[in-house]
């Protein structure tokens, strides 16, 4: 079980463990098959797409969650996850990586209850662009996990921090 | 094939087209959409020829399950189905939203219309008539024939 006062300086494997089986979970209830986990996680660089956010939460701490997915991969997701492939630029491109990234907090939510952790889903909210880049100003640990879907690459940040 | 007046709470427009597409494609009912983006919005469309609900839970504003307490509060909307279809899968959960906000079943996202067929097909008859409302109507019609007699 998580330690109820978590270390600050690292998330701990057992969360880990938890959001990448949560993220298989999720996309293959969506994509109608699993979602290959990277142990390499490739170089941090700017991203052309969607990143949808989110977060788990309790008094104590919070986890939060960027789905990030290259162009390519959220078009190929939004026809898999509607029948039709949407304009990446519409809004309801950002209203799908949203319930998505929404689906898999609820996931999460359940797994990492299981592991002592209970916590609740925030409300998700997207962003769309390109030279996108992810930056945590008070540098919380964070872990950056690489999956491979049908329609391409998409990576979850994740971060532990106390809740304010 | 008189239609079923369907409320789809939702604050994705994403979801709710694919409540209403899983519902079409079903074909137990001819449902005629009202749609709401949160708990507030569906208590000011809400009114007393809604039959049957769809129901998000994690939404702004006010959440499904507060919405769903709110509608039983109201009295005489017992007969009305409410289904929540939602992200939330802790059976923590769905012990709430079953047993202190009121709704009658829960289906989890993603789903497809084969998962909602099967939760919600013991409401519909062959005609495509929501059951609660029959019965409703021949127990009034009942009463309303003893008070007669």
């Amino acid at each position: 079980m998580v330690e109820k006062t978590l270390d600050s300086r690292t998330i701990p494997n057992e969360i880990i463990e938890v959001v990448i089986q949560s993220v298989i979970n999720t996309f293959e209830s969506i994509l109608g098959e699993p979602p290959g986990y990277d142990e390499d996680s490739g170089p941090d660089g700017p991203l052309n797409g969607v990143i949808g956010n989110i977060a788990v939460f309790n008094p104590d701490s919070t986890l939060s969650l960027m789905l990030a997915m290259p162009r390519e991969t959220a078009l190929g997701l939004s026809e898999a996850f509607i029948g039709f492939e949407i304009p990446f630029e519409s809004n309801d491109m950002g209203d799908l990586i949203g319930e998505v990234s929404n689906i898999l907090a609820g996931e999460v939510a359940a797994n990492i209850e299981k592991i002592g952790f209970r916590g609740q889903s925030s409300l998700p909210t997207a962003t769309r662009g390109s030279d996108l880049t992810l930056f945590m100003p008070n540098k919380p640990p964070s872990k950056k996990l690489k999956f491979q879907g049908p329609h391409g690459n998409f990576w979850l940040n994740m971060a532990l921090s106390e809740s304010k | 094939m008189a239609k079923i007046k369907a409320l789809i709470v939702d604050d994705s427009k994403i979801m709710r087209s694919a409540v209403k597409r899983a519902l079409n494609q079903l074909m137990i009912a001819d449902f005629e959409y009202v749609e709401a983006m949160n708990g507030e919005d569906a208590l000011d469309q809400f009114d007393n020829t809604i039959e049957i609900i769809f129901l998000d839970w994690n939404m702004p504003k006010m959440t499904g399950v507060e919405f769903s307490k709110a509608i039983r509060e109201k009295g005489d909307t017992s007969h009305i189905p409410i289904i929540m279809v939602t992200a939330e899968k802790s059976m923590g959960k769905v012990d709430i939203a079953l047993n202190e906000g009121g709704a009658n079943e829960y289906i989890t996202k993603p789903f497809t219309a084969d998962k909602m067929h099967k939760t919600i097909k013991r409401y519909f008859d062959e005609e495509g008539q929501l059951v609660t409302q029959k019965e409703t109507e021949e127990k009034k019609s009942f009463f309303s024939n003893i008070l007669k007699s």
